[in-house]
């Protein structure tokens, strides 16, 4: 008897630690291996009594913090699809609500640039208008991210001039943590969100999330390439509302996998009218703008519209979830040696590959004034050249007109069209 | 009877027009300021083409428009093909020069840089940002110094020594060049200098990373400063081209576009839009809470387009 409890204690702190190694494991972007046929992360499931045969044993002490905090409101800000993920990750790992934020307004921006500074770079003020949004919408806690750019310092600033506008709320700003021991991270959740997190649960959750985002990313890759060969107008954007919608209900591993598969059956389904030598784009740039629909004025869906397979190599799934900047630089040893800063060496590996695989043009992305994505661009010309590979150079600012970003695009489609007509 | 093609390229400064036969002679041109109203600039090109052609003889079977107004123009003039500026230059340009590698072009508000293989563009670049370097900031510049702008490049090639200005941004040329003139730089070094800013500008900005090679064809209204034409050749050690129609080549490329299009979409055009009334109307689309501005063009009372919409929701359909 007294043997057995001793045993109890002793697996206890081993368990824990699996979890949390586990989790470590799955975010060691450099050791893990992926292929592109089928996301995969690993999910490891820890030994032992399955936690349903165990719950018992905390009974009691459960039992006596139960339910003296209020749930909390958490709100992300909007980056493309990605609320999906941000929502399972507040419901499922912190266990707490999700403030849903609907399609961001021409309002959104004119505010987040309203408070901002004019030479802060775009997805500042887009940011910073999510969060107004959020904030009004009943949001107690708002989340920022680590950055390797200016964006790593935006959380405490926009945190400031919310204070300064006169709002009450706390920020999880995951910059403040960055590089330290996961412990950490786990503190600030406990302390900022709930403190009742459940450790076994979120670490579950936590590796089903990365397989959702994963899921998310391939799913909109396949979306990407074909959506613009549609027979039926809208039928793509059909599916992938549907495909986003199931993705928003589920709860589990489980349930993301069966909603990827049936989303995916569907979308293989949808009726194609291919040429045989379609024209191929490849959108390389920014992490925000080049990913986010709002940011770069819905320029996938222009494309599409005119009949363009796309391919975008920048993802959550490739940046961070599966990013190897060693690797990548490797493959481009030719155009850089030492890495530039946040996207830049993907961005530069991205459009190699894409010249090497005959793609008919390359559109780069980025916030006006972003750094480390000007210095990729004169790399990015000798690519051009190199492959006589023609590159559309797009910058964004707070603007919404989208007639000058038109005639822009319609002249390159024109270019690389008459070029292959050729 | 002979069929004929019109092509108009409304920009933002001026507004051109030509009407060319089915081998690609111009048989009418036309060249008049926008002076801030498309509507009213596309009626006085089309008025000032017709007058120059016998209508008994040709008849215009399809209109192309191109420049940052052509939806508005290409709407009122129904027109058959409504292209963008930088593939109607292309075009226009490989057409009369089949052996051009480089196009600069430098228009009111904006300048491009159009390289060419084998007649076939293959690749471009666009100012981003702002209008500096281009025709409207010479005349701003202009006025200032109290010139006419067409008397800039003749005046700029009788400096021998021209003053050195920064003309990466229209507020530092501008005060660069104040100071020029009152510490006493004289007036003909001043201008020389504004032209040789403008071609540093574009290359260093716009022509960035894009291999400049012969033979260069130079358009677009700035095309016609001679001291720019100059400064240019100065800079790439190459002689430059410039078409006397180099400024109409936007409204030849439409022209030819237009000729393209398939015989099936073709109709005569009437010149009559003197005749009707077009007005353009803002709306505020109430479908959904991002409230997108609608503009919606009328022919008299009826509406004959609209555009402006983010969504379908949005759409506002012409009764055909």
């Amino acid at each position: 008897m007294n043997n057995e409890s001793n045993r109890q204690q002793s697996e206890e702190p081993n368990r824990k630690q699996t979890a949390l190694n586990a989790v470590q494991k799955a975010a060691d972007t450099l050791k893990r291996r992926y292929s592109d046929e089928t996301p995969n992360a690993s999910i490891s499931f820890i030994p032992g009594t399955p936690e349903a045969l165990r719950a018992h044993r905390n009974k009691k002490k459960q039992k006596k913090k139960a339910d003296r905090h209020a749930r909390t409101k958490v709100a992300f800000l909007r980056y493309s699809y990605y609320d999906i993920a941000f929502k399972y990750f507040v419901e499922q790992v912190l266990d707490a609500d999700y403030v849903s934020l609907p399609e961001p307004t021409r309002r959104t921006l004119e505010r987040g640039a309203q408070h901002s500074n004019d030479f802060v770079c775009a997805p500042f003020k887009h940011i910073l208008g999510d969060y107004i949004e959020a904030l009004e919408r009943g949001a107690d806690v708002l989340v920022q991210f680590a950055g390797p750019c200016r964006l790593g310092y935006y959380g405490e600033l926009q945190e400031s001039i919310l204070r300064d506008m006169g709002y009450e709320f706390e920020m999880l700003n995951f910059a403040t943590v960055t590089g330290k021991p996961l412990q950490k991270y786990l503190t600030i959740c406990k302390e900022k969100v709930n403190p009742n997190i459940s450790i076994s649960q979120g670490v579950k959750q936590f590796l089903a999330l990365f397989k959702m985002i994963e899921c998310l990313d391939a799913y909109n890759d396949a979306y990407l390439a074909k959506a613009g060969f549609e027979v039926e107008h809208g039928s793509f954007k059909r599916a992938r509302d549907d495909f986003f919608a199931d993705m928003r209900t589920v709860t589990n591993l489980n349930q993301i996998t069966a909603a990827y598969k049936q989303g995916m059956s569907v979308l293989r389904e949808l009726p194609v009218q291919e040429p045989a030598d379609p024209i191929r784009i490849g959108i390389v740039g920014e992490y925000f703008t080049a990913v986010d629909p709002h940011s770069n004025l819905n320029i996938e869906e222009k494309f599409i519209d005119m009949g363009v397979s796309l391919a975008r190599y920048l993802n959550i799934t490739h940046r961070n979830l599966h990013y190897n900047e060693e690797n990548l630089r490797r493959g481009v040893g030719e155009y850089v040696s030492y890495d530039m800063g946040p996207t830049s060496t993907m961005t530069i590996a991205a459009a190699k590959s894409y010249a090497e695989k005959g793609f008919d043009g390359i559109v780069h992305l980025k916030s006006s004034g972003c750094t480390p994505e000007i210095d990729a661009m004169p790399v990015l010309q000798r690519i051009s050249s190199d492959y006589h590979i023609p590159i559309l150079y797009l910058s964004y600012d707070s603007q919404t007109s989208d007639t000058g970003l038109d005639t822009r695009l319609e002249a390159f489609y024109d270019m690389i069209a008459m070029r292959k007509a050729r | 009877m002979s069929n004929a093609f019109l092509g108009i390229d409304t920009g933002s400064i001026s507004t051109k027009g030509v009407i060319i036969l089915p081998d690609g002679t111009i048989v009418a041109r036309s060249y008049l300021w926008t002076e801030g109203n498309p509507t009213d600039a596309a009626r006085r090109v089309v008025e000032d083409l017709q007058s120059q052609i016998n209508t008994e003889e040709i008849s215009v079977v399809a209109v192309g428009a191109t420049g940052s107004a052509r939806r508005l123009v290409g709407s009122i003039l129904d027109a058959t093909v409504v292209k963008n500026e930088i593939t109607a230059h292309a075009v226009g340009t490989t057409h009369l020069h089949p052996d051009v590698r480089t196009i600069l072009e430098i228009g009111g508000q904006d300048s491009k840089i159009i390289c060419v293989e084998n007649g076939i563009a293959t690749d471009y670049a666009m100012n981003t940002l702002c209008a500096a370097g281009t025709g409207s900031f010479l005349s701003s510049q202009a006025h200032r110094l109290g010139v006419e702008v067409e008397e800039f490049g003749p005046i700029a090639l009788t400096s021998k020594k021209p003053a050195n200005i920064a003309a990466r941004c229209t507020v530092f040329a501008e005060s660069d060049l104040v100071h020029k003139l009152q510490v006493g730089y004289p007036r003909e070094d001043v201008i020389a200098g504004l032209c040789k800013a403008v071609a540093t500008n574009y290359l260093n900005n716009v022509g960035k990373g894009k291999r400049i090679q012969s033979p260069i064809v130079f358009q677009g209204g700035v095309s016609k400063n001679v001291g720019v034409v100059h400064f240019f050749e100065e800079a790439l050690n190459q002689p430059v081209l410039v078409d006397p129609d180099g400024h109409l080549m936007g409204a030849y490329g439409a022209a030819l576009l237009a000729a393209d299009a398939p015989a099936s979409k073709r109709k005569p055009f009437n010149f009559d839009i003197s005749d009707f009334e077009f007005t353009t109307r803002e709306v505020i689309c109430q479908k959904c809470a991002n409230h997108c501005e609608i503009v919606c063009v009328y022919k008299d009372d009826a509406l004959i387009d609209a555009w402006g919409n983010r969504c379908d929701k949005g759409a506002i359909k012409v009764k055909k």
